[in-house]
C-alpha cells in the first residue's frame, strides 16, 4: 500500500532480552522506490540474523543509520516517503506516552522514539513548593498547604512526638512545613537545634535521674501560650558567660511563674515519727527484691499514706475550672524527678494510683524512674497528674515551700528523715526521751479552695496512717 | 576485572563453577544444543557433555523433582526453568518436597532453580511474572534477585553452595541492557545481605531487580530536591531487616518499590516489618509502588500502564517528601 | 515396535465423498490452507517490520493437521488449538483482520491486547484460548467432554497438544481420566518433532506418542500430518466414534516444524536434510496437487482462490492497522468476572 505521509522504518525485536540489533546490509539505497513487505535491508542480533520487509510502498527517501552500525531497539532507522513526494516529511514518533511528545529537538535523527523499548527522557519535574524553612519566624498560623485536609497540623507522627518528648517540646509550638501545616521531622529537629526560638512551649520534659527537686516539673501548658517577641540577643559583659535557655528551662520558668500567678500559696509543715514505717520496710524490703524484683522506698509508703489521706480529703485532688471545683474519683499521682546537672525536671504520673497496694506502688514509683532515666518515657506519662509529691530529701533539707502544679492544687514536699530525740510516753504514761526517725512532711495548697483546717486535717490524717501503719492492709 | 552484561556475568560464573565443582550439572529445557533460550549456558554443552548439560522434556515437575533427588544424592544441580511462570508447573514439588525436607527429614536439599522472570517487551501474561512472593512464603525456600552483574556472579555461587532449595530470579529485561565491572576472582555473597545503591537521607526506598534502575532514575531526577537512599535488597529470602530499619531510622520515610502486583507482593512484608519495628521512627506512612492486581498484559500502552515506570516512582518520593 | 495404528492416505475423490466432501468442500479446505498460511506468512512479516510485539510463533507445515482436523468437527463441537494450529481459528470462521489486531495487540483483537500471540479464541466460535504452559488445556478440554457427557449432548471436545508437552504430567492425567470415563474427547498430537530445540527422542521413549492411547485404554492412530485428507478421514472418524459414546481417540499428526521455535529461533540445530525433505512434502503443494490429479482442479479456479486470499489478507492488515492500541482502561475491573458474563454460548 502506497503511504500518503513517511513512515518510519524502526529497528524490530527479535526476541524477548534482545535489545539492540546491527545493519549489515541496506538493500535499497536512498532514492530508491520500494514496494510494501519488499526487503529493505539485512539485520544482525544476538538471537537471529534477517531481513526487515519494508512497511510501506513509496520511495527511501532517508537512510538514518549506516550499514555496521548498532543501535537499540525501535531506533528509527529509515524513512519511507510517499511516491512523488518531494521532501521526506518527518511524522512525530507515536507518543507512548504524553512524555514522548514533550521529547526534545536532540532526541530526533540518529536516536529516535520508540513504540516498544527504550527510555522515554522525563520532562523536567515542576518545582514543588518549597517547605517552610525553619527560621524562627514568629507567624502564628502555618500556611495551608493543597492537601487542605485540615488533618495536617493536629497530627503528629510518631518520630515527631518521640523528639517532642525527648527534649520538652510543644508540638503545637512550631510551624509546619508538612502537608497541611504537620510539623515534620525536620521542622522540629531544627526547632530544637535552634534552641525553639518561639513562645517557650511547656511539655513532657527530658529523662530524668532521681533526686532532689526543689519545685515541680511542668505539665503540658493547656491554655494557650501568648506569643511572646523574639529573644533579644544578649552580649556577655566582662566576667559573664551567655548561654540560651533550653526549651526545658524556658518551660519551667514560664509555668513556676504563672502558678503563683495563679493559685494563692499556703504551705503546712507536719513532723512524722517513721519508726513503725522503718520497721516495717527493714521487715519486707529483702521479700520485695527477692520475690518481686522492687525495691522498697519509703516514698512507697508515703504514698500510699497520701493516697489514704485523699480519699478522707478528696479536694486535695481536685481543680479549679473558671468558678467550679472539679472532684476526681482517680488519682494520677505525680512523682517529681530532678534531671542530671540542673538540667530541669520532669513528673512522671502513675495513673490510678489508688487501686495500687504497697508493692504496687513501690513497683510503679520504681519502672517510672527506670524509665525516666533510660529516656523512655511518653507524652502520656507525664500528662494528667492530679496531685504531686516531691521528694527533695535526699539532699538534707528539713523544710520546703513547693510550688503546686498547675492546675493540681497541693503538692507535698518530702523531708529528709533525720534521728532526733522526742518526747514520748512510756507504758506507765510518763514523759521520756526517744530517738526517732523524724520527717517533717511540707504541704503546699491552694488556699482558694482549702482552707488552713482543711489542709491540716488532711496532713493529720497523712501523718497517723504513717505513724500506725497496718500491715496487714497492704 | 572485566566489564560484562548481567547474562554474561551468569554464564560465566554459571561456567567457571562447573569447571570447578564437577557435582553441578545444568538442566533445562533446550539449555543443551540450543545453548538455553536465553543463550546462557551457550556452548555450555560443547565443553561439558551431554550428561552436564542436559536436555530435559518438557516436564517442569521431573526437572525440579528430578534435581532434589539428584542433590540428596550429592550433586549440586542448577535448573533452568525457560520462563520464570513455568514455575508454576513445579509448584508442587517446590513446595510439597523441596522445601520440607530439611525439615521433616532433617535431609539438605542444595538446588538451584534458574529463572528468567520480569516484563517489559510484551512478553505477555505467561512469560513476564515475577512470582518471588508467592514462594517467599514458604518456609524452606531461599530466594534471590540480583540486580548487577557482579551480585549476579556473587549470589548464583551462593546459591550453588547453599545446602538449601534456592529460587534465583534473573530478570530477563536486565540480560543484555545492564553492562558492569565482575571481579574475575570467585567470591559469593551471603543471603540476606542488602546493598546500598544509592545513600541519602530523606527517604529510604526499598527494592530489587530490574526496578533498582527505575527507582536509579527516579532518584536522580529528584536530586535537587530530594535526597534518596535506595536500598538493592539482593535476596528477599531472606532479606535484610537491619539495614532497611536503619536507614528508616534516619530518613523516617520509607518507599517500597517491586515489580510483582500490589496485593500480597513481597513489599507488604517489608512494610509490615517496618510498621512493627520502626513504628516511632516514621514521619509519614509507608507507601509503595507496584504493578496493579491483574495478569500482566500484552499490549505495549498496557504493559507500559502495568509496570511501574520512572515517573511513577517520583510521583510516590514527591508525595512522600511533602507529607 | 509401534502399537499404534498408521492411517491411510486418502487416494480418490470417491473415497472423499465417503467421507462426506464434495467437490466444493474440497475447494473451501484449499482455501482454507492458503488463508492459514497467508495469515502467518503476513504476520511474520509484520512482526519484523516492528508492528507486532513481543514474539512470534507461526504452524508452517502443519496446516493441514490443523485444517484437517477442525474440517472434521461440527459446528457444536468445541477445541482448544494451540499455536501451530492457526488452521483451526480459520476454519471454524475466525475473521483474520481480527488475528492480525491479536497479533498486534489492539484493541480489536479478541483478548484486547491483554493477551498476545495465538493465546486467543473467539468462544462463540466454540474454541477456548490457550496458555503458554503446555498442555494445560487438555484436563480442561476434558472437562468440556466431561459436560458433554453429563448432559448426554452429542458434542465432542477435541485436545491439542504437542510431542513435547506430552511430556508432562497434565497429559497422563487428561488422559487417564478420558479413557476411564470413555469421554467424548479427541486427542490431537501435534507431533511437528521438535519442541523448541529438543528432538522427539529426547521427549519421549516409546516410538510414537500414539503408542501411549493403548495405556489408556483408547485407540491412537498416527497420521501424516501433512496429508490434509488423511488428517481428515481420521479426524472424521474419530470425533464420530466419540459422538456415539465410543470414548477418546488420540491422533497423531506427524510433521515437520517448518520454522523455528518462534520467529526468533533459526532452528540452527534441525538437520538441513529434514527440512528438505519435509519441504517436499508441503501440505499446501500436496494438496494442491491432489485437486490437479484427482478433482480437476483448474488454473482460472486457483487464480481466483488465490486472489480472493490476497484481498482478504490485504484487507484484513488494513483494517486491523486503524484498530487503536489500547488504553489501560479498566484493566483491574477485568480480572474478575460478573454475573452477565455466565450467559457466553459456552456457559449455555
Amino acid at each position: 500500500m502506497a503511504t500518503q505521509t513517511a513512515v518510519d522504518v524502526v529497528m524490530p525485536q527479535m526476541g524477548v532480552s534482545v535489545s539492540e540489533g546491527t545493519i549489515t546490509k541496506w538493500l535499497k539505497a536512498e532514492g530508491e522506490e520500494v514496494a510494501a513487505d519488499e526487503s529493505l535491508l539485512e539485520i544482525s542480533t544476538d538471537k537471529v540474523d534477517t531481513e526487515v520487509p519494508s512497511p510501506a510502498s513509496g520511495v527511501l527517501t532517508q537512510i538514518l543509520v549506516p550499514e555496521g552500525e548498532t543501535v537499540e531497539v525501535g531506533t528509527k532507522l529509515a524513512v519511507i516517503s510517499p511516491e512523488g513526494g518531494g521532501e521526506a516529511v518527518e511524522e512525530p514518533p507515536e507518543p507512548a506516552t504524553q512524555q514522548a511528545a514533550e521529547e526534545s529537538a536532540d532526541a530526533s535523527g540518529a536516536e529516535g522514539e520508540t513504540p516498544t523499548a527504550g527510555k522515554v527522557e522525563e520532562p523536567p519535574p515542576p518545582p514543588s513548593p518549597e517547605p517552610a524553612a525553619e527560621t524562627p519566624a514568629p507567624a502564628a498560623t502555618p500556611e495551608p498547604d493543597g492537601d487542605g485536609d485540615g488533618q495536617g497540623r493536629s497530627f503528629v507522627s510518631p518520630v515527631v512526638a518521640r523528639i517532642a518528648s525527648e527534649h520538652d517540646v510543644d508540638v503545637g509550638q512550631i510551624e509546619g512545613s508538612g502537608r497541611g501545616g504537620r510539623v515534620t521531622k525536620k521542622d522540629i529537629l531544627a526547632f530544637v537545634e535552634q534552641g525553639g526560638a518561639k513562645a517557650a512551649p511547656e511539655a513532657p520534659p527530658a529523662p530524668a535521674a532521681p533526686a532532689a527537686p526543689q519545685t515541680p516539673a511542668a505539665e503540658p501548658a493547656r491554655a494557650a501560650v501568648p506569643a511572646q517577641a523574639q529573644a533579644e540577643k544578649v552580649e556577655p559583659a566582662a566576667g559573664e558567660t551567655v548561654e540560651p535557655m533550653t526549651p526545658m528551662r524556658k518551660g519551667i520558668a514560664e509555668h513556676m511563674r504563672r502558678s503563683l500567678d495563679t493559685s494563692a500559696h499556703v504551705t503546712t509543715t507536719f513532723e512524722v515519727d517513721l519508726s513503725k514505717v522503718v520497721a516495717i520496710r527493714q521487715k519486707l524490703k529483702r521479700e520485695y527484691e527477692e520475690r518481686h524484683g522492687v525495691k522498697l522506698t519509703y516514698l512507697a509508703f508515703i504514698a500510699r499514706a497520701t493516697l489514704d489521706a485523699i480519699a478522707k480529703w478528696p479536694w486535695m485532688n481536685a481543680e479549679i475550672r473558671g468558678e467550679s471545683i472539679v472532684t476526681k474519683s482517680y488519682v494520677n499521682l505525680g512523682i517529681a524527678v530532678a534531671l542530671e546537672g540542673g538540667k530541669g525536671l520532669i513528673v512522671p504520673v502513675v495513673k490510678h494510683a489508688e487501686e495500687k497496694n504497697l508493692l504496687g506502688l513501690a513497683r510503679a514509683v520504681e519502672e517510672i524512674a527506670d524509665r525516666a532515666r533510660n529516656k523512655k518515657l511518653m507524652p502520656d506519662d507525664v500528662q494528667g497528674g492530679t496531685f504531686t509529691i516531691t521528694n527533695p530529701g535526699g539532699f538534707g533539707a528539713i523544710h520546703g515551700t513547693p510550688i503546686i502544679s498547675q492546675p493540681q492544687v497541693a503538692i507535698l514536699d518530702v523531708e529528709a528523715m533525720v534521728k532526733r530525740p522526742v518526747v514520748i510516753q512510756d507504758d506507765a504514761g510518763s514523759d521520756v526521751i526517744a530517738i526517732r526517725p523524724m520527717m517533717n512532711l511540707c504541704l503546699a495548697y491552694d488556699h482558694r479552695l482549702i482552707d488552713g483546717a482543711y489542709a491540716a486535717q488532711f496532713m493529720r490524717d497523712l501523718r497517723t496512717n504513717l505513724q500506725t501503719w497496718d500491715e496487714s492492709a497492704y | 576485572m572485566a566489564v560484562k552484561t548481567y547474562l554474561q556475568a551468569i554464564s560465566d560464573a554459571l561456567r567457571d563453577e562447573m569447571r570447578r565443582d564437577k557435582r553441578v550439572f545444568v538442566i533445562g529445557e533446550d539449555v543443551g544444543v540450543y545453548g538455553g533460550a536465553f543463550k546462557v549456558t551457550k556452548d555450555f554443552q560443547q565443553e561439558f557433555g551431554p550428561w552436564r548439560v542436559i536436555d530435559a522434556p518438557l516436564s517442569e515437575t521431573a526437572i525440579v523433582g528430578g534435581c532434589t533427588g539428584a542433590a540428596i544424592m550429592g550433586m549440586r544441580p542448577v535448573a533452568e526453568m525457560q520462563f520464570a511462570d513455568f514455575i508454576s508447573c513445579a509448584w508442587d514439588h517446590l513446595v510439597t518436597v523441596a522445601a520440607k525436607q530439611h525439615y521433616r527429614a532433617g535431609t539438605a536439599v542444595p538446588i538451584v532453580v534458574r529463572l528468567p522472570s520480569g516484563g517489559g517487551f510484551s512478553g505477555g501474561p505467561f512469560h513476564s511474572q515475577n512470582p518471588e512472593s508467592s514462594f517467599a512464603h514458604i518456609p524452606g525456600l531461599k530466594i534471590a534477585c540480583p540486580a548487577t552483574p557482579a551480585d549476579a556472579k556473587g549470589l548464583l555461587l551462593s546459591a550453588i553452595e547453599d545446602p538449601n532449595p534456592v529460587l534465583y530470579f534473573e530478570h530477563k529485561h536486565l540480560y543484555r541492557r545492564i553492562k558492569d565491572e565482575v571481579p574475575d576472582e570467585r567470591y559469593t555473597i551471603p543471603f540476606g545481605e542488602a546493598r546500598i545503591h544509592r545513600e541519602g537521607d530523606d527517604v529510604t526506598l526499598v527494592t530489587w531487580g530490574a526496578m533498582v534502575y527505575t527507582a536509579d532514575e527516579a532518584a536522580k531526577q529528584l536530586e535537587d530536591e530530594l535526597s534518596v537512599e535506595i536500598i538493592d535488597l539482593r535476596t528477599i529470602a531472606p532479606w535484610d531487616r537491619e539495614t532497611v530499619l536503619e536507614s528508616v531510622a534516619k530518613t523516617s520515610k520509607a518507599l517500597v518499590l517491586h515489580e510483582d502486583t500490589q496485593t500480597a507482593g513481597f513489599g507488604a512484608e517489608i512494610m509490615a516489618t517496618i510498621m512493627e519495628e520502626a513504628f516511632e521512627d516514621l514521619d509519614a506512612p509507608v507507601k509503595r509502588v507496584t504493578a496493579p492486581d491483574t495478569p500482566v498484559p500484552f499490549a505495549p500502552p498496557l504493559e507500559k500502564w502495568f509496570l511501574p515506570q520512572v515517573e511513577d516512582v517520583v510521583a510516590g518520593l514527591k508525595d512522600l517528601a511533602e507529607y | 515396535m509401534a502399537i499404534a495404528r498408521e492411517a491411510e492416505p486418502v487416494s480418490s475423490i470417491k473415497e472423499t465423498k465417503e467421507a462426506g466432501l464434495d467437490r466444493e468442500d474440497l475447494l473451501g479446505i484449499y482455501r482454507n490452507l492458503i488463508l492459514t498460511r497467508g495469515i502467518e506468512e503476513r504476520g511474520h512479516i509484520l512482526y519484523k517490520q516492528g508492528k507486532i510485539p513481543g514474539s512470534f510463533y507461526t504452524g508452517r507445515g502443519n496446516e493441514a493437521a490443523a485444517v484437517g482436523v477442525a474440517t472434521a468437527m461440527r459446528p457444536e463441537d468445541v477445541g482448544t488449538p494451540l499455536h501451530r494450529d492457526m488452521g483451526v481459528h480459520v476454519v471454524r470462521g475466525v475473521e483474520p483482520w481480527r488475528m492480525f489486531a491479536q497479533f498486534m495487540g489492539r484493541v480489536d483483537g479478541p483478548t484486547r491486547g491483554r493477551d498476545g500471540n495465538v493465546h486467543m479464541a473467539d468462544d462463540r466460535l466454540g474454541l477456548i484460548a490457550m496458555v503458554s504452559h503446555l498442555p494445560a488445556m487438555l484436563p480442561v478440554a476434558v472437562g468440556a467432554a466431561l459436560a458433554f457427557r453429563i448432559r448426554e449432548e452429542k458434542r465432542v471436545a477435541v485436545g491439542w497438544f504437542g510431542e513435547g508437552a506430552s511430556a508432562r504430567g497434565d497429559t497422563h492425567e487428561s488422559m487417564n481420566m478420558a479413557g476411564v470415563r470413555r469421554l467424548p474427547v479427541v486427542f490431537v498430537c501435534d507431533n511437528n518433532q521438535w519442541a523448541y530445540s529438543t528432538p522427539t527422542h529426547l521427549e519421549f521413549a516409546c516410538e510414537t506418542v500414539a503408542d501411549r492411547a493403548q495405556a489408556y485404554g483408547f485407540e491412537g492412530v498416527v497420521v501424516d500430518g501433512t496429508d490434509v485428507l488423511a488428517v481428515y478421514r481420521e479426524a472424521k472418524r474419530a470425533l464420530e466414534n466419540a459422538r456415539e459414546g465410543g470414548g477418546p481417540t488420540l491422533i497423531e499428526c506427524l510433521t515437520l516444524r517448518m520454522e523455528g521455535h518462534a520467529v526468533h529461533d533459526d532452528a540452527f540445530y534441525v538437520p538441513k536434510e529434514m527440512f528438505e525433505e519435509w519441504a517436499k512434502r508441503d501440505p499446501l503443494e500436496r494438496f494442491r496437487t491432489w485437486l490437479r490429479e484427482n478433482a480437476d482442479f483448474t488454473d482460472q479456479e486457483e487464480g481466483e482462490i488465490s486472489e480472493q486470499v490476497k484481498k482478504l489478507l490485504n484487507d484484513a492488515i488494513r483494517k486491523a492497522d486503524e484498530s487503536p492500541l489500547p488504553e489501560p482502561d479498566g484493566e483491574v475491573d477485568a480480572v474478575y468476572a460478573t454475573p452477565e458474563e455466565l450467559e457466553t454460548p459456552h456457559h449455555k
